[in-house]
């Protein structure tokens, strides 16, 4: 228990140290905001309102911000698994290694580092809110964290699956190429993905973002004042076995989504002798 | 005294080569044990296996009292490893490096501060606590990482080359702190190193070489073992030297390296006079010795400790 915590803690120290990567990791979120805030609001408000003839109070930005926030823990999360290829590389992994620390806490104390870094990462991009123009409840806010830490840790455990299969860091930019942005735009972060052929549909129901951004929009948004056709156009009425999903569904898929891939990472940490 | 490692019928299979073969060793509780082998003798893939980093083919390694396959976690608790490798985390600060290291090796909270002070002390490192280890010269580098593998007072301190890279000062304090550990611990210490006056310090050296190990005994037995006197020669004309000592019954072995030979002889004060007589080229330099663990080494594996392969080949 001690060592998940020692494993975890080194990880957050070193995020507060390193303000190229605090800063860094902003970068592509903000891009996206100002893309699909800014530039792309306007369009997709008409598209969906006259689209709809109704005249709905109707704010993309305010649609769009969970699924940033989802962005940016995704990007932060599986960025901070690189940590676990830069100590194979630094000889930092042999340290753990050697200790009596068991192979499934350093994959649960790695997975929990990463998660809480992208945490305060999308934490930090609250502070956003005031300069969108947007508003959520201060409740509903703060209702949304402990699902927000939850995608985190799945998001987290995608990262450290792919890095304790690899040795090297290049081979991890690949990887995270080809993974991440599928991961998002597949996941209706962005825009609604309801209407999606059949294999991507099924990349889309096994995605955690997917479940993670829509339970994030249904305690961030009042989704239920909104009409059933703004709902619709949004994809807000997420349905799996042509059946809607409840948000206690979503939260079981992400823990077991989690379970499952840090055990298969600590099969690697057991079979690699770092 | 105790075994406190009992390696038997140790067999390691890589893919495509059998890299130690069968061998068996026993380390005792206290004593410095030295590890030597030329490159590629097996000795690092050794140690993995003892220090459950690696799996062995087959055999048994019990450290102690613990089997290093069925309890890893047991075994792992024993022992503190210096990697030939730097392994701290240069971000942190010594004291961080070492207080982790309580955390992964459950040091009771209520000892770590006494047990870092102890440890800094031992390596002469207490100023530098709080300092970032990227701040830290190569030298307190290595001290840091041997006073950290102190921490847990693991039963057995493994140390791979713990000298390498460094400059002949560093390198002597590093010895005088880890004789000073095994003064005041009773820790036993299981090094390798390719520097052979360093493995003097060892009560039983094991050579190792081609998977097997070929001989242990303490380093005054192996030099005793070895016997006689070494005369080292450099002569105008080598090959007229080789031949006129051909026939000489006091020759053990003769063996050319860089312009030098290097005559073994059973008795230097025996041969010497005479053979002056017999020369018959100018000598250019001459020195008489008594064998060193690196003519011992070079007895045993038929390769200088000291040179690359690539210098060996020419
Ligand atoms: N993972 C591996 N796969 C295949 N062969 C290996 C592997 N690791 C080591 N070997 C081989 O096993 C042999 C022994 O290697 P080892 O590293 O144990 O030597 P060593 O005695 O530590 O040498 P050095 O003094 O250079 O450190 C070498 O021939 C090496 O090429
Ligand atoms: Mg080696």
């Amino acid at each position: 228990m001690e060592g998940i915590l020692a494993i975890w803690q080194r990880d957050v120290i070193k995020f507060f140290r390193d303000r190229a990567r605090l800063f860094g990791s902003f970068v592509m979120p903000i891009l996206f905001l100002l893309i699909f805030g800014g530039g792309m609001s306007g369009t997709m408000e008409e598209l969906v309102t006259s689209g709809l003839q109704v005249d709905e109070n109707f704010n993309y930005v305010q649609f769009v911000f969970p699924g940033i926030v989802a962005m940016t823990l995704l990007m932060t999360a599986v960025f901070s698994s690189l940590s676990i290829i830069q100590d194979k590389e630094f000889g930092y992994m042999k340290e753990i290694m050697v200790s009596p620390i068991s192979r499934v806490n350093i994959a649960i104390g790695k997975m929990l580092g990463a998660s809480t870094v992208a945490f305060l990462q999308g934490l930090m991009m609250f502070a956003l809110i005031p300069f969108l123009g947007i508003h959520y409840d201060i409740g509903n806010l703060l209702q949304v964290l402990p699902f927000m830490f939850l995608l985190a840790c799945s998001l987290a455990s995608v990262g450290l699956l792919i890095a304790s299969l690899l040795k090297s860091t290049q081979g991890f930019q690949l990887i995270v190429q080809v993974i991440v942005m599928p991961m998002v735009f597949l996941s209706g972060a962005l825009f609604p993905v309801s209407n999606m052929p059949g294999w991507m549909d099924i990349i889309v129901k096994i995605n955690p973002i997917t479940y993670g951004v829509d339970v994030m929009k249904k305690v961030m948004i009042d989704v239920d004042s909104l009409s059933p056709l703004v709902r619709e156009v949004m994809g807000l009425n997420l349905t799996i076995f042509n059946r809607p999903v409840t948000v206690l569904e979503e939260v079981l898929f992400m823990i077991v989504f989690t379970v499952i891939l840090v055990l298969l990472a600590t099969l690697s940490f057991r079979r690699a002798n770092a | 005294m105790q075994n406190i490692i009992d390696v038997r019928s140790l067999n390691k299979k890589y893919k495509d080569h059998h890299a130690v073969k069968d061998i068996n060793f026993q380390v005792k509780e206290g004593e410095i044990f030295g590890f030597l082998g030329p490159n590629g003798a097996g000795k690092s893939t050794t140690i993995n296996m003892i220090c459950t980093m690696l799996v062995p083919t087959s055999g048994s390694i019990t450290i102690n009292g613990f089997d290093a396959v069925k309890q890893k976690s047991k075994v792992r608790e024993s022992i503190g490893i210096i990697f030939q490798e730097n392994t701290l985390d240069e971000k942190l600060t010594a004291h961080e490096n070492l207080m982790l290291h309580c955390k992964f090796y459950k040091v009771p909270k209520r000892k770590r501060g006494a047990r870092i002070q102890e440890v800094l002390e031992i390596v002469d490192l207490v100023e530098n606590r709080d300092n970032r280890v990227e701040t830290f010269s190569g030298g307190m580098k290595r001290r840091l990482e041997i006073a950290r593998g102190l921490l847990h007072y693991p039963k057995v301190l493994f140390l791979d080359e713990p000298t390498v890279g460094l400059d002949p000062q560093t390198r002597a304090h590093i010895w005088e702190y880890i004789l000073r550990l095994k003064e005041k611990e009773g820790i036993t210490m299981f090094l390798t190193t390719h520097y052979l006056d360093e493995a003097e310090i060892s009560d039983r050296i094991a050579i190792m070489d081609k998977g097997k190990i070929i001989t242990i005994n303490t380093p005054a037995e192996l030099k005793k073992e070895l016997g006689g006197d070494i005369i080292e020669l450099s002569t105008k004309n080598n090959s007229q030297v080789m031949r006129d000592i051909e026939k000489d019954k006091n020759i053990i072995d003769v063996t050319v390296q860089d312009n030098i030979l290097y005559i073994k002889v059973h008795s230097s004060d025996a041969f010497i006079s005479q053979f002056i007589k017999k020369l018959s080229v100018p000598i250019e330099t001459l020195n008489i010795r008594k064998p060193t663990l690196n003519d011992v080494f070079l007895a045993f594996t038929g390769e200088n400790i000291q040179q690359s392969p690539e210098t060996q080949s020419k």
